[in-house]
């Protein structure tokens, strides 16, 4: 930078662009947009066809699935978002990123999470909670990079020569600041080993932050800075000013106060309390009118230039992906209706619903974000026009494929699992029969997944050509004036003043998202006080947590739940609903989001031990038509039972109720444990004991446990009512 | 019980605060960001971005 003139006390500056950064993370974004794809269409087909698991265990659905959450969200779309950040920032502020060295610390720090992640994920270290289950090493990795980014953006906000912060600003500014939030408290954490911790919240109170964190990851991951995206790449692409500048500030305010108190919508009819599950369903159907708000906004800026969608790849795909957005967040509050929701919640729909908002959202506006800027910073006119016609035919079919079978799989499965008999008894009260029939969904799921994927390729084929042809030649240098910090201000509205003063936007904008998530959360964590625990709930024995760690491990929860839900049809089928009393101990808890298998809140004691050793091995010789991946390896490694006292002392820590003695002895019980199960197979099915020290033996120890405790307190008599009293 | 004590926890006044610190909050910015004489400078805001790159 170097000032050159002065005029009206105001320097005439040049400088130029840092964009050898966007393009870094425009070819990471392809690289991992596909690879992203891959493992979900990979874990697509383990679906349909359970031999694709392949036997190992690092290529099993329990342990790809959420490298594909996190390879889609973090490494795709994040990447993404910081290809478009960077490049819009600059722009929009008039000045270089804050600095250079920060700038390549976050990309190439940014990479390295991504293929921690990558490592570390298919060899099962997980924290067990969805889209979080990165361990802690690398938690704090992200923290890092992550406090590099704000400092490099916000130092740029801070050196701009550009007054007034543009709204895709905003939608930054709280872009960082939530997701730092969330994640810090999300992943609050006691280490026991560089590759395992323990979540500080258990139970209920774990469920309440893991999707305050889950939802919101959406929200200010996937919704908010690609918002703040469209509102600089849309007017950019179409040559035309924001439909609305005014809808823009109350779409911002809204969209960040209201998304914030959504997240209890992911646990109605569980043992959250009432009060949070309809606070939650209320702020998530009011969620409707800010994202139609930005929808609208979105598709009106392209009034006078729709011809131009026809012909234009980039405005086309991001036209498309506002269509998606918007019927996306018109099924989301849909689907937080309890109503609603008690159809919904567990199903194949849930998927369909969060792939027409991933795919048909962020891949597309990702899509034609990636045309203008691969354009832009190779100086050269996009390659084929037909190829990304064909890319944006190929995407639509096989998203609308996606979406239209785990629509019908899940009503399927909906209606197949509530069906109740005129003599009230399940009328498919094998679980089986609900799966069979939907494998053929899986396997459209499957095809139409593929479709995206090849769209993809075909996209990256599109954008290297593009590339190739072009050149990055020379960084261009700008001229701008100095910021007038003497601009007379005095007349202006609160907003337009707030709109020059970041500090104060970001102080605000993180108060906006606090206040929602304190209402929400505090009185959950407070309530712990009020609790009075069963006493016939006890903690589990040490062969059993460390059977629960296999379980966690394998990412069981990724197609188990374990909570009964307050539905006839759901004590029906599996016994009592759950009451929060039982989670205390479940450090994390583990009632999952999906039930591609039967809930197990109540498994302990239904099966024999035989059932499960026989079961783990090869799941189709005891149950015909399962799709679940055999567990081999289970049978070959041993029990951990060298970390048994550091996990034991690390529960003691967040309060569980073990002694000293019961921690110092934990080994020998663990073992005698182990004993018994053994001698029962010995007995049963000529298991020798030479299995004793086997992880299936824990894992079998663990799930013989579940609902035990619970289920041994008998019904409570329902208490006749006094009279003359008013319930 | 948890789920008891939570239920009868006495926090209405939360999520109602919560809610008109929200209704209070949307008013204000609506009527500045509506007010007419605004509307200028949030024209020329609106086309920040159509700024020569």
């Amino acid at each position: 930078m170097s000032s050159a003139v002065t005029n009206n006390n105001r320097r005439l500056e040049t400088f130029s662009y840092d964009d050898q950064s966007v393009r870094w993370f425009v070819i990471a974004t392809v690289i991992w947009g596909a690879v992203a794809m891959l493992l979900g269409v990979t874990i697509a087909f383990q679906l349909a066809e359970y031999r694709l698991n392949l036997d190992l265990p690092w290529t099993t659905f329990g342990r790809l699935r959420p490298l594909h959450t996190n390879a889609a969200i973090f490494a795709f779309c994040g990447n993404a978002i910081f290809a478009g950040i960077y490049y819009s920032t600059q722009r929009l502020l008039k000045a270089r990123m804050y600095s250079d060295v920060l700038s390549k610390i976050h990309f190439f720090g940014w990479q390295l999470i991504i293929i921690l992640a990558a490592i570390t994920l298919p060899l099962g270290m997980t924290t067990g909670k969805e889209y979080a289950e990165l361990e802690w090493p690398i938690d704090l990795l992200i923290t890092g990079i992550w406090v590099a980014f704000a400092v490099n953006f916000f130092g740029t906000i801070a050196k701009r020569r550009e007054k007034h912060i543009y709204v895709a600003i905003w939608f930054y500014i709280a872009t960082i600041i939530t997701v730092a939030v969330l994640h810090i408290i999300n992943n609050l954490e006691i280490p026991v080993s560089m590759t395992k911790s323990y979540s500080l919240y258990s139970g209920v109170q774990d469920a309440l932050v893991q999707w305050w964190y889950g939802h919101n990851a959406v929200a200010f991951f996937l919704t908010t800075p690609f918002l703040g995206l469209m509102y600089y790449f849309i007017p950019k692409a179409a040559n035309r000013p924001v439909y609305s500048y005014r809808l823009s500030i109350i779409h911002f305010w809204s969209l960040v106060f209201i998304y914030i108190w959504a997240g209890p919508h992911h646990l109605l009819y569980t043992t959250l309390p009432e009060w949070a599950q309809t606070l939650g369903m209320v702020f998530s159907v009011a969620l409707w009118m800010p994202s139609w708000g930005g929808m609208i906004n979105g598709l009106m800026t392209l009034r006078g230039v729709w011809h131009k969608v026809r012909t234009e790849p980039t405005l086309r795909f991001m036209a498309t992906a506002l269509t998606f957005y918007g019927m996306a967040t018109f099924e989301g509050p849909l689907l937080s209706i309890k109503s609603i929701n008690a159809i919904a919640h567990f199903t194949d729909w849930i998927p369909g619903h969060v792939h027409s908002g991933t795919i048909g959202w962020n891949y597309m506006l990702t899509a034609g974000i990636l045309f203008y800027l691969v354009e832009k910073l190779w100086n050269t006119k996009l390659y084929s026009k037909s190829l990304a016609n064909i890319q944006f035919w190929t995407a639509t079919i096989g998203l609308v494929l996606y979406i239209v079978s785990m629509l019908v799989a899940g009503i399927t499965q909906s209606l197949m699992w509530s069906a109740i008999d005129e003599t009230g008894r399940l009328v498919y009260p094998n679980f089986i029969e609900t799966v069979v029939r939907i494998v053929p969904m899986y396997w459209v799921r499957a095809v139409g997944g593929t479709l995206v994927f090849i769209s993809f390729l075909i996209m990256v084929y599109n954008l290297y050509k593009t590339a190739k042809q072009g050149s990055i030649g020379k960084e261009k240098v700008y001229e701008a004036y100095a910021l007038d910090t003497h601009i007379d201000e005095s007349d202006d509205s609160a907003h337009r003043k707030l709109e020059g003063m970041p500090t104060l936007f970001a102080v605000l904008s993180a108060i906006a998202i606090l206040i929602g998530s304190a209402i929400e959360i505090v009185p959950s964590i407070l309530s712990s006080q009020f609790i009075t625990k069963f006493e016939e709930v006890a903690p589990y024995r040490p062969l059993e947590l460390l059977g629960r760690d296999i379980y966690v491990r394998e990412g069981c929860y990724l197609c188990h739940s374990q909570t009964v839900r307050t539905l006839p049809h759901e004590v029906l089928r599996y016994g009592k609903a759950s009451q929060a009393a039982e989670f205390v101990y479940d450090y994390p808890f583990q009632w999952g989001s999906k039930r591609t298998g039967p809930d197990l809140a109540r498994v302990g004691g239904k099966y024999s031990n035989l059932w499960h050793y026989r079961h783990f091995a090869k799941p189709q010789e005891v149950t015909a038509g399962s799709i679940m991946p055999r567990y081999g390896w289970l049978y070959e490694g041993k029990i951990g039972y060298d970390m048994l006292v550091k996990k034991m002392t690390a529960m003691q820590t967040l309060g569980v109720s073990y002694t000293n003695d019961e921690i110092e002895n934990s080994v020998a019980d663990a073992k005698e444990q182990a004993m018994d199960i053994i001698e029962d197979l010995g007995r049963n099915g000529g298991v020798t004991e030479k299995m004793k020290d086997k992880e299936v033996i824990a894992l079998i120890a663990y799930i013989q446990r579940l609902g035990i405790d619970y289920g041994s307190i008998p019904d409570e008599e329902p208490e006749e009512d006094q009279e003359g009293e008013v319930e | 019980m948890k789920q008891a004590a939570l239920s009868q926890f006495d926090i209405l006044w939360l999520p109602l605060t919560g809610l008109i610190i929200f209704v209070t909050c949307f008013s204000i910015y609506t009527y500045f960001t509506y007010k007419k004489s605004n509307k200028p400078f949030y024209d020329k805001a609106a086309s920040i971005p159509l700024k020569e790159d």
